[in-house]
């Protein structure tokens, strides 16, 4: 569907993105892009729809109006009703669209139509974008932070949505989230961009096997939790954890085990995006500084 | 998703977004009335009574100028500057509308909205002032040099819009041009042949100076020599033209 080869960006003299193995997305990939912020996740979708000036290769069996997108900033004229705006960029009545019209109660816009899109609040501006995007029915479809500015419970409620829609359809989708519990849910591969350059990119489940072994038991970061798990293989985790990886289900039982006796609460996954992501940089970054030494040393 | 064509309801959308803003409104519909009714007043005691009917025909073409430069050159620059700057054009063309469709469904609106504009000018000065009538010949002359006035102040918008892409120096360009056309084109009390002469042969480049400086002694009947007035279009049209091509060109979407 989409393959990107050597593509490089430049802005200025700044590197902004370097793809030099082959990046292939197939029909029905549910792609999760993540990375941290300047990683590259944007430039990469604006490249993919053509929005920059790269070198290298993309190619795609797709034409530009095949692809829809979620941009991360979507705005749209402040002169008129949002009604008036979908019904021109989709070039339909609301009231002749049952499609349009099920979707508009699907996401409880029906209140908005009336108002101007600077009235709108920051959830309901992201479902006017995303009904018009999902109307689409684009086989290759790009959300680029799609939920981000939005609180707990309207996050939750447009994943779920989003993964209602698109549970029986044979989409590409490509999310751009630094939510990783909505990944989770939603994809089944993952891109891991830092600094401009990819990290890793595969299916998710075998990717949390490379990176994090069969599954990851994370705990609290306390002295006491240090000196329990001293003994233990320890995985890369954000400040406030410590998590540990089991490479089999006997090591899993034996580690439970001992946090139960010891009553220390636990959180168990086999599928833990932030934790998987962290440990992939930090392999990462290793890679890089033993190459460079490498090379050093060679020279 | 398929590619978006010209429809009537893309028109009608930048019709909303035309009657949208209030400045297009008032310097564009209002803004001429009120200054050719304030000129009337001004020249009644300066010019001799057998003249003044004469005069008050030409106030009334010069001012008519002034709808397609404000509505167009500022109105137009000005609005679609703010729709770059917020990225409404890109956003519309993901949703598969071309750049082209959507310049054309502007162009119609905005021709559409500164008939209505014409309109209402001609209307109101009718009943308020004793402009002469016009020879059909003369008035049709008018009423085309106008539309092509309008399509290549739109071109023209369009292109330092597009260049800009920031609604601050659009604003500042297309207001530095209005003011400047104004003076060379004799809208603000000064004709072009009291001008000094380089700025004279400045002006002779504006259609707009023949416009308002000629086309009241032919207004009913005559003889006039086009050729110079039609160089004068042709020159700021091709201009016009040359900054929109190499706006679009500084700004295309590049599939590789």
């Amino acid at each position: 569907m989409i393959r990107i080869n050597n593509v490089q960006v430049k802005y200025g003299n700044q590197l902004a993105l370097s793809i030099n193995e082959p990046i292939i997305m197939e029909d029905g990939d549910r792609i999760g892009i993540i990375g941290s912020n300047g990683a590259g996740k944007s430039t990469l979708v604006k490249t993919i729809l053509g929005l920059t000036n790269y070198q290298g290769s993309i190619v795609t069996d797709l034409k530009p109006e095949e692809i829809a997108v979620h941009m991360q900033h979507n705005h749209y004229a402040n002169t008129m009703a949002v009604k008036h705006i979908m019904e021109t960029i989709l070039n339909t009545s609301i009231k002749k669209n049952k499609m349009l019209q099920e979707l508009i109660t699907f996401f409880d816009f029906e209140e908005c139509l009336k108002k101007k899109y600077s009235s709108l609040s920051g959830g309901q501006k992201q479902r006017l974008t995303i009904i018009l995007v999902l109307i689409q029915d684009s086989p290759f479809v790009f959300f680029d932070e799609v939920t981000s500015g939005l609180d707990f419970e309207t996050r939750q409620r447009l994943m779920t949505k989003l993964g209602e829609w698109y549970l029986d359809k044979n989409t590409t989708l490509c999310v751009v989230s630094h939510y990783y519990e909505e990944l989770e849910q939603l994809v089944n591969k993952i891109l891991i961009l830092e600094a401009g350059q990819v990290v890793d990119f595969g299916n998710k489940d075998e990717l949390f096997r490379n990176y994090c072994g069969k599954t990851v038991i994370t705990i609290e970061n306390n002295e006491k939790n240090k000196e329990l798990t001293k003994s233990l293989l320890k995985l890369k985790a954000p400040a406030h954890l410590i998590a540990l990886s089991c490479q089999n289900s006997d090591l899993e039982k034996e580690i439970t085990g001992l946090l139960i006796k010891e009553d220390i609460n636990f959180k168990r996954s086999n599928n833990d995006i932030e934790i998987m992501s962290i440990n992939a940089k930090a392999h990462f970054h290793e890679n890089k500084a033993g190459g460079k030494n490498h090379a050093e040393k060679t020279a | 998703m398929q590619k978006k064509q010209l429809n009537w309801r893309l028109v009608q959308y930048e019709l909303r977004n035309i009657v949208g803003n209030i400045f297009v409104i008032f310097f564009g519909v209002f803004f001429p009335i009120m200054m050719s009714a304030l000129f009337s007043i001004v020249i009644k005691n300066q010019v001799p009574e057998e003249q003044y009917s004469g005069a008050i025909t030409s106030i009334f073409i010069t001012m008519i100028l002034i709808v397609p430069m404000a509505v167009l050159l500022i109105g137009y620059a000005a609005n679609y500057s703010q729709e770059l700057e917020k990225d409404i054009p890109l956003r519309l063309n993901l949703f598969g509308f071309r750049e082209r469709t959507m310049l054309f469904a502007k162009m119609i609106a905005y021709l559409i909205f500164t008939t209505g504009a014409f309109l209402l000018y001609t209307i109101f000065d009718i009943i308020m002032l004793d402009i002469q009538v016009p020879k059909l010949s003369s008035a049709l002359c008018l009423i085309a040099s106008l539309y092509a006035l309008s399509v290549i102040l739109f071109i023209l918008a369009h292109g330092i819009a597009t260049i800009f892409r920031k609604f601050g120096p659009t604003y500042a360009v297309s207001m530095l041009l209005y003011f400047g056309f104004m003076i060379l084109c004799g809208m603000m009390g000064v004709s072009v042949d009291q001008l000094p002469k380089a700025l004279k042969a400045i002006a002779k480049l504006l259609p707009m100076s023949y416009m308002s400086g000629d086309f009241a002694g032919f207004w009913q009947g005559g003889k006039y020599n086009f050729a110079p007035f039609l160089q004068s279009m042709l020159f700021f049209g091709a201009v016009s033209l040359i900054i929109l091509i190499l706006s679009i060109r500084k700004n295309q979407r590049v599939i590789k």
